[in-house]
């Protein structure tokens, strides 16, 4: 993905050892500036805000998204090279010269009166240094908005940041839902903002969002049974998925486009994998299982194929199918009675590998397992990490891991291999990671 | 006579519940005393203080640390008081069923299965074929049938293995002249382990099949 012109490279290898960490070629007119980093190094930004004290907050919550997308180095300049001009400009060259790549500036809107919170709002900018121009630029309208609206605001704006400098996906203003306590919670992925979904049971497991970010399913465990509820979450309506009203109902997932909804539903005979159609309001059962389990669906980004677990073989183990159940076969390797049970598979955003969770010597571990080449990769070795789940830039994954000594979710990226604890809630599990929200541009 | 039996058998049970909650914490590790408070020079002086800094972060570390181990405890001890609770509702249930205590006991006596097994063991089939001849006595009676796992593999799959205990026992049942419709399944997983141990016996108590009486005998 990223490449380095034959040039870059010649000029890179005349450099000194010492340099060779920056990219120094001077911009190609015409040309992004931030894929012609050398490989290995990222773009270094600067978040520098004009207005006192008022856009901490904003210039807090922008750092550290950007930080925890992982495609840049986010620094802090020194004070010389930090402020923002009377009309908002920074000092390209002072930060030239500091070899800074990227500033982002955030400038409050004249009628604000460096309140963010007051009517108006702010602009927050993308600037290339080395250019000396403003790359792309986004309004926000922060007027009236809570506490929690700002922050929003601010998340999004740090997506198109990364997107304007970086071409791809940001993760700030998706959301990880997880269960605690047997109840479902959100959060923002940077850990702040946690708040409680009021489910339809005790405990709610498994929660899945629709792919428009507007419905939650999941398992409610209710007096009358295990039925999978669909939950609109801006009303708070509910709705059981017809058919599993009797019998255990668990595991499931959208499909991408978000008109099906894959779920097992097990009987006496066993537990097998359904599709619902949402639109139609019809059911298709996949499996036809005797006494054994199919569970755990997740579904291609294409939507055409399923990937999910199954006992049929012994043990829980990972299998694919069509989407319409044709063509059942095991999708990871494995030797009978030697390799660990296998759980709870993911496939990531960008179709190239599917996560799942294994147990070596008894202990689950997080594994990833190449579409391409079917190699298997474990991921995580410390304590017990279970149940990953993508995010929609298919780079970083959120998985439980017991390896500070109790439950609580973590994150890493794939790339760097950079792990983080998200947040401080003990004994959180099955989280699952829900795409971004539409660029503020786009509406 | 039985019922109060029955009863108090229930509080000693309940007692010796209570007094089994797990050790008090180990007290917190010792702070290491400040550093030097004279340093020579202003270099000395910035890693004293970072050194300050290093202890009180890892003083708040051990706090956060301890706070979490007692969340976690308070939340076995009330997954264990809920499961309890469930036991003495139906303990109730049973004297409103119309069921002799003795029949109620034997009804509600679980059978147990092997790690990652949904097969009924030999050793408990007495205990099925006794439940047997209390549902011929007394053809209007049903019950639930609850499958639970211990706390290995996934949380959903363990659902899905729980499910696959609770239905053995049916089987059986009916396979031995109990109407089907008289027989609920359900499957609570590793959601409501008996025993919140992480022990070979912890796991085998919680690897069982619970009997509850939802209509009883009159």
């Amino acid at each position: 993905m990223i490449r380095v012109p034959a040039l870059g490279v010649a000029a890179l290898l005349a450099l000194p050892v010492g340099l060779a960490a920056q990219d120094t070629t001077p911009p190609v007119p015409g040309v992004r500036v931030g894929i012609t980093y050398t490989p290995g190094t990222r773009p270094s930004v600067a978040v520098l805000v004009a207005g006192g004290t008022a856009l901490d907050s904003v210039r807090t919550i922008l750092g550290r998204d950007l930080d925890y997308s992982d495609r840049f180095e986010v620094v802090v300049p020194p004070q010389a090279a930090a402020s923002l001009d009377s009309g908002g400009v920074p000092n390209y060259r002072a930060l030239n010269a500091l070899g800074t790549d990227f500033v982002v500036s955030v400038v409050t809107k004249a009628s604000a009166q460096g309140d963010p919170r007051s009517p108006g709002g702010f602009d927050v900018l993308l600037h290339d240094v080395r250019s000396g121009a403003v790359k792309n630029r986004i309004s926000l309208q922060v007027a009236g908005a809570s506490a929690d609206g700002l922050r929003r605001a601010v998340h999004r704006a740090a997506d198109d940041v990364v997107r304007w400098a970086t071409g791809a996906k940001g993760i700030a203003s998706s959301v990880i839902y997880f269960v605690a306590d047997g109840k479902i919670w959100r959060v923002d992925p940077d850990g702040a903002n946690r708040a409680l979904i009021a489910a339809a049971g005790r405990p709610a497991l498994s929660p899945a969002y629709s792919p428009d970010g507007r419905t939650l399913a999941y398992t409610a465990f209710v007096p009358s049974g295990q039925p999978i509820v669909l939950q609109d979450l801006a009303t708070g309506r509910r709705e059981v998925v017809p058919g599993t009203e009797y019998g255990i109902n668990i595991t499931p997932e959208f499909s991408p486009d978000g008109r099906h909804l894959a779920y097992a539903h097990g009987t006496e005979n066993g537990t097998d994998l359904y599709v619902y159609d949402l639109g139609r309001r019809t059911t298709t059962r996949l499996t036809v299982g005797r006494y054994y389990d199919n569970l755990s669906p997740a579904w291609s980004p294409d939507g055409q194929r399923i990937a999910f677990i199954s006992t049929r073989a012994g043990s829980p183990q990972l299998y694919v199918m069509g989407a319409d159940g044709t063509g059942q076969e095991a999708l990871a390797r494995f030797d009978y009675g030697f390799t660990g049970m296998t759980y709870a598979p993911e496939w990531s955003p960008d179709g190239q590998a599917v996560v799942f969770h294994r147990e070596v010597a008894g202990v689950p571990q997080v594994f990833v397992l190449d579409l391409a080449t079917r190699a298997v990769k474990q991921i995580t070795g410390e304590g017990r990490n279970e149940d990953a789940t993508w995010a929609p830039d298919a780079r970083h994954l959120c998985f439980v891991s017991s390896r500070s000594g109790t439950r609580l979710l973590w994150v890493v990226d794939l790339e760097t291999g950079r792990m983080r604890q998200l947040n401080s809630t003990a004994g959180a599990r099955l989280p699952a990671w829900s795409p971004g929200h539409a660029s503020l541009e786009a509406g | 006579m039985m019922n109060r039996v029955a009863f108090a058998s229930l509080c000693t049970s309940l007692v010796v519940a209570a007094c089994s909650k797990p050790p008090a914490p180990a007290a917190p590790a010792p702070v290491p005393a400040p550093v030097a408070a004279a340093p020579a020079t202003a270099a000395a002086d910035s890693a004293a203080r970072a050194a300050v800094r290093r202890d009180s972060l890892a003083a708040a570390t051990r706090a956060d640390s301890l706070e979490r181990a007692a969340r976690e405890r308070a939340r076995a001890d009330s997954v264990r008081a809920e499961v309890q609770r469930a036991q003495a509702d139906s303990v109730a249930a049973a004297v409103r069923s119309g069921l002799a205590p003795a029949d109620s006991a034997v009804l509600a006596e679980a059978v147990h299965f092997d790690y990652d097994k949904a097969d009924l063991q030999a050793a408990d089939l007495p205990k099925l074929d006794r439940k047997l001849a209390i549902f011929q006595a007394h053809p209007r009676l049903e019950v639930q049938v609850a499958g639970n796992c211990d706390e290995r593999g996934s949380d959903e799959y363990n659902l899905a293995l729980g499910e696959r205990r609770a239905a053995a026992a049916k089987r059986y049942l009916v396979a031995h002249g109990v109407a089907a419709d008289h027989i609920a399944i359900v499957s609570y997983g590793k959601e409501r382990p008996l025993d919140p141990g992480h022990t070979e016996d912890a796991w085998a108590k919680n690897r069982r099949d619970d009997f509850v009486v939802t209509r009883g005998a009159n």
